[in-house]
């Protein structure tokens, strides 16, 4: 893995494209150079909703990537026999609406799809993010429409809108589709007893947990229960002698020298809510790195992007039913109380349980998704928040990628090493699910 | 040096009329809304979500405080006082400070002629306005050399560094408005106007710039020095927090190396006062869902600028409506520590209102008004003392308006004329007023610290142009004393020069001058 300061800001691709568009008359693009556009310019704003949208937490963010992505599958695919509808293999997906018979076009296509199902997520945007959307809707479907045939265009848009109200009335029963005070329950008993979760922080709403109840929302893939559950943590102690005492120490002591290298990959892998495109949007912004890299067809990023949401989602939803299953305490709260009262991990700790890291099981889950479709030793570098500050690290594989992030959360000292590795492990097992999924005729 | 006392308030009656409870729970006062007479709103859309600010200052050399409230898109006002003594606060508008596009504005006597004048933010090209007596004033931009640049200005803040004869402003700026789609990340510069001769050199950028909604020079640690604080709102930045600058020739940032800890919040204003007279100014930021306290907390062998955050401690998240009925968060924009009840512990008002059609925060925010107890606490007290409010609130201020001795509250609304509410306490305690004035530059002793002592307690107050949101005051300086018959004072100058303790009585407007 290396590190480089500074790299052409792929996530500007997309805006350069719209301005382009709109200071000159329109070219004939190709359907296809037309919809990868479309995509690219929508999931741009997609990273920047998710982190500037006040209910958009990590787990809140997989769910929208996962349908996103399947809202975007699902209107190519019904135009293309080479691509197999999710229905029938995802949880309680009814078949797609069918196209009329009628030609269409693929971007306009896309276009009204990802255009009605963004104002639906993010319908609960600030003005600045509902400013946005309605300008990128607008210079899209500009860019869709261009030179196509108005009955072409009209038909498409319909489509498109159709697929994604579809996909829309599917999300409604899930359970994560209303999220109120930004996920944090009005009401929560703590479970009594040392070694379970108390609030770390002084903010007001995180005097409860986030969304305990997460877990129980209708999966994608995974069973409604199922075999990616974890075994217990390691037993509370507070005896120096003891197997708990000893991971709390590793992560004291880590924090007490840690490197540079060491800061510089916590705080890449932070992925703070309201701060960065959350932890789910950390891996769709690598691959749409490596979409505008490789210049790959917009089917296959369809492909991907719908692989990878409900990846992550599953993931997200696997991993909170660990994590209110074990309840665990954060390092932060045991080493103040056992260690080092003054002590301050390097990150924020996350107002929730800590066992497993829910990064390291999204984070397993992505990669693992990932390699299965394009492969274990697939190189890449990730720019993700080069604007923020904090360079861009290169990655011979997915899996090299999983594991500093999984690592970074001991870095910075908001998990022990356990949640960590096993988060892993739940994140593989949450992959194997989704790759049983046909995306292929 | 010398000091004086001047005794201006002869109308003001304290009606003791019943002995109050100087119990643990403040006393509790009441507050009567008015017809002002104020009808300027804060208008406009995306580029007006911030800003609405509110100056409060005596234009018209009568000592009552005149206002100067910002219209956004629509024209701005001021407002002179034409309240009676001891009245219903009432305010005729006066014509010539009528510019649109202004987001705010503050007072201070910038030229040192003895007459206030006006730092007015705007969308566009800020002015700065010379004050020329009687409510009349004048664009000076030309004659100062001062660049009122073409940004979204958000924040504002003044100091006399060492050795200067004008001031150092410091104009915080927003987003780049011309970005649509991609208004993240596009943070704008803040600019620091030095001085040069009689005016300003060109503005030097502060980079990196946050899009600050707030500002303010503070001797934060008692060295005498005062550097720059700046709140960010980090729903617009990349790589971005909140900010101390070093005041050196070279402005430079305090780094984590020296002990800086990062911050990242919706920052949205600034309210600093030492609660609790240790000699270091405890800073209230006001954000969405979260309002912090920051108390410093430095470590034993070196003061540091850490802080611990004690909002939730003290009883002042102000997190969500506390009329009940609404979970979702709050959005909280000015902040003002002042003794509303008399009792001689600074009070909190925190104006609030949601920035324009967020479901997911509370579209009915009240603002709040927390009395603090004897212990650090604080209590709400908005809606029973008679000051609730559902309106889109912005900026604000706190002062006496009719010179009663009892403050008063103002709040500026978007798309609604300003609230105001007079203090119509009956029972509270005495206070001491004391105005600074120095022969010469920084007539109004920008950075000195008032100390008053009495049997409250001892009381310290840094004297700043800065902070609030856009909302800024030069008034006469109030203290409550509580039961006290008598007071204190005691004044430590921006050069570290203290004058001896002066008495005072209760009721008494204190001149300090040299």
């Amino acid at each position: 893995m290396q590190t480089h300061q500074s790299r052409r800001r792929f996530l500007q691709a997309g805006a350069a494209f719209v301005l382009a568009t709109t200071a000159a008359p329109l070219p004939a693009f190709a359907a296809e150079r037309r919809a990868e556009a479309v995509l690219a310019g929508w999931y741009r704003l997609l990273l920047e909703l998710i982190r500037h949208t006040a209910t958009y937490s990590p787990p809140v963010a997989s769910r929208s990537f996962a349908y996103l992505g399947i809202t975007v599958f699902e209107a190519l695919a019904t135009g293309n026999p080479a691509l197999r509808s999710l229905s029938g293999q995802v949880r309680d997906l009814p078949p797609l609406p069918a196209r009329d018979p009628a030609p269409h076009d693929e971007a306009c296509v896309l276009q009204a799809a990802l255009a009605h199902a963004m104002a639906a997520h993010f319908g609960n945007t600030g003005p600045t993010g509902q400013r946005a959307m309605a300008a990128m809707a607008t210079q899209m479907a500009d860019l869709a429409a261009a030179d196509q045939p108005a009955d072409v265009v009209a038909r498409s848009r319909a489509h498109g809108v159709a697929v994604s109200d579809h996909i829309l009335r599917w999300s409604a029963g899930d359970g994560g589709a209303l999220i109120e005070n930004m996920g944090f329950p009005e009401t929560y008993t703590l479970t009594a007893g040392p070694a379970h979760w108390v609030p770390t922080s002084t903010i007001a709403v995180q005097q409860k947990p986030l969304l305990p109840h997460w877990g129980q929302n209708r999966p994608f893939a995974i069973p409604t229960e199922g075999p990616c559950g974890l075994p217990p943590p390691i037993d509370y102690s507070e005896d120096p002698a003891s197997e708990f005492y000893a991971q709390a120490r590793e992560v004291y002591d880590i924090s007490q020298s840690l490197s540079a290298e060491q800061q510089v990959i916590a705080r890449f892998w932070s992925d703070d809510p309201m701060l960065s495109p959350t932890p789910p949007g950390h891996w769709v912004a690598i691959l749409l790195q490596i979409f505008a890299r490789d210049a790959t067809p917009v089917d296959r990023q369809a492909e991907l992007l719908a692989m990878l949401g409900m990846g992550i989602a599953d993931g997200f939803i696997q991993c909170w039913r660990s994590k209110y299953e074990h309840d665990l305490v954060r390092p932060v709260t045991y080493i103040r109380r056992v260690i080092d009262p003054n002590w301050e991990p390097l990150l924020i700790t996350p107002p929730f349980p800590e066992y497993p890291s829910g990064h390291s099981t999204q984070t397993g889950a992505a990669a693992a998704v990932l390699e299965g479709l394009m492969g274990p030793n697939f190189a890449f570098d990730d720019a993700t928040h080069e604007e923020d500050g904090l360079g861009v690290r290169s990655f011979s594989s997915f899996w090299q990628a999983a594991e500093e992030a999984a690592l970074s959360r001991l870095y910075g000292g908001i998990h022990f090493r356990a949640a960590n590795e096993n988060g892993l492990t739940q994140g593989r097992c949450v992959a194997q699910h989704v790759l049983g999924l046909q995306t292929r005729a | 040096m010398f000091w004086g006392c001047k005794p201006v308030l002869k109308g003001a009656v304290l009606a003791l009329a019943a002995a109050p409870a100087w119990a643990d729970e403040p006393v509790m006062p009441r507050f009567a809304p008015q017809s002002s007479g104020i009808t300027t709103a804060y208008m406009g859309e995306w580029q007006y979500m911030v800003g609405g600010g509110a100056a409060v200052f005596d234009c018209d050399g009568d000592t009552l405080p005149d206002v100067f409230i910002a219209g956004g898109e629509g024209p701005a006002g001021l407002y002179r006082n034409i309240s009676s003594p001891g009245g219903d606060l009432r305010f005729a508008p006066v014509a010539g400070l009528d510019d649109t596009g202004v987001t705010g504005a503050y007072p201070l006597d910038i030229d040192g002629d003895g007459i206030t004048d006006l730092a007015v933010l705007r969308v566009g090209e800020n002015h700065l306005m010379r004050g020329l007596g009687g409510c009349r004033f004048e664009m000076a931009n030309a004659d100062w050399g001062f660049d009122g640049g073409d940004g979204w200005s958000t924040a504002f803040a003044a100091t006399w560094e060492a050795g200067q004869h004008w001031p150092t402003l410091a104009v915080g700026n927003y987003i780049n408005r011309k970005e649509e789609a991609f208004p993240w990340g596009s943070c704008t510069d803040n600019w620091l106007h030095r001085p040069l001769a009689k005016g300003f050199a060109p503005p030097v950028p502060l980079t990196p710039s946050y899009c600050a909604l707030s500002m303010l020079f503070s001797d934060w640690s008692g060295a005498g020095t005062r550097d720059l604080r700046v709140s960010n709102d980090r729903e617009y930045y990349k790589g971005g927090q909140e900010q101390l600058w070093h005041m050196e020739p070279t402005p430079r940032l305090w780094s984590e190396n020296e002990g800086w800890k990062r911050l990242r919040i919706w920052g949205m204003g600034i309210a600093s006062r030492d609660l609790d007279g240790d000699g270091f100014n405890e800073l209230y930021l006001t954000s969405m869902a979260d309002n912090k306290l920051q108390v410093l907390t430095p470590p034993d062998d070196r003061l540091l600028p850490q802080y611990t955050d004690q909002a939730l401690k003290r009883g002042i998240t102000a997190h969500r409506p506390f009329t009940g009925g609404d979970l979702r968060p709050s959005t909280a924009w000015h902040a003002q520590f002042e003794d509303v009840n008399n009792d001689g512990l600074a009070d909190l008002f925190v104006v609030k209102g949601n920035v324009h059609a967020m479901p997911d925060f509370a579209a009915m925010d009240p603002n709040n008004l927390f009395l603090q107890r004897p212990d650090g606490s604080f209590v709400e007290a908005a809606e029973i003392s008679g000051a609730l409010s559902f309106k889109t609130g912005r900026g604000g201020a706190v002062a006496d308006f009719n010179a009663d001795g009892k403050l008063d509250l103002l709040v500026v609304n978007r798309w609604e004329p300003p609230e105001v509410w007079r203090n119509v306490s009956g029972g509270l305690g005495g206070f001491v007023t004391v105005s600074l004035r120095q022969t010469g530059a920084n007539r109004d002793g920008i950075g000195a610290w008032i100390e008053l002592r009495s049997d409250a307690g001892l009381q310290r107050r840094e004297i700043t142009v800065g902070g609030g949101h856009m909302s800024g005051q030069l008034v006469p300086w109030h203290f409550g004393i509580g039961p006290a018959k008598t007071a204190q004072v005691r004044v430590i100058w921006p050069d570290g020069q203290a004058t001896n303790w002066i008495k005072a009585v209760s009721g008494e407007a204190v001149l300090v001058q040299r």
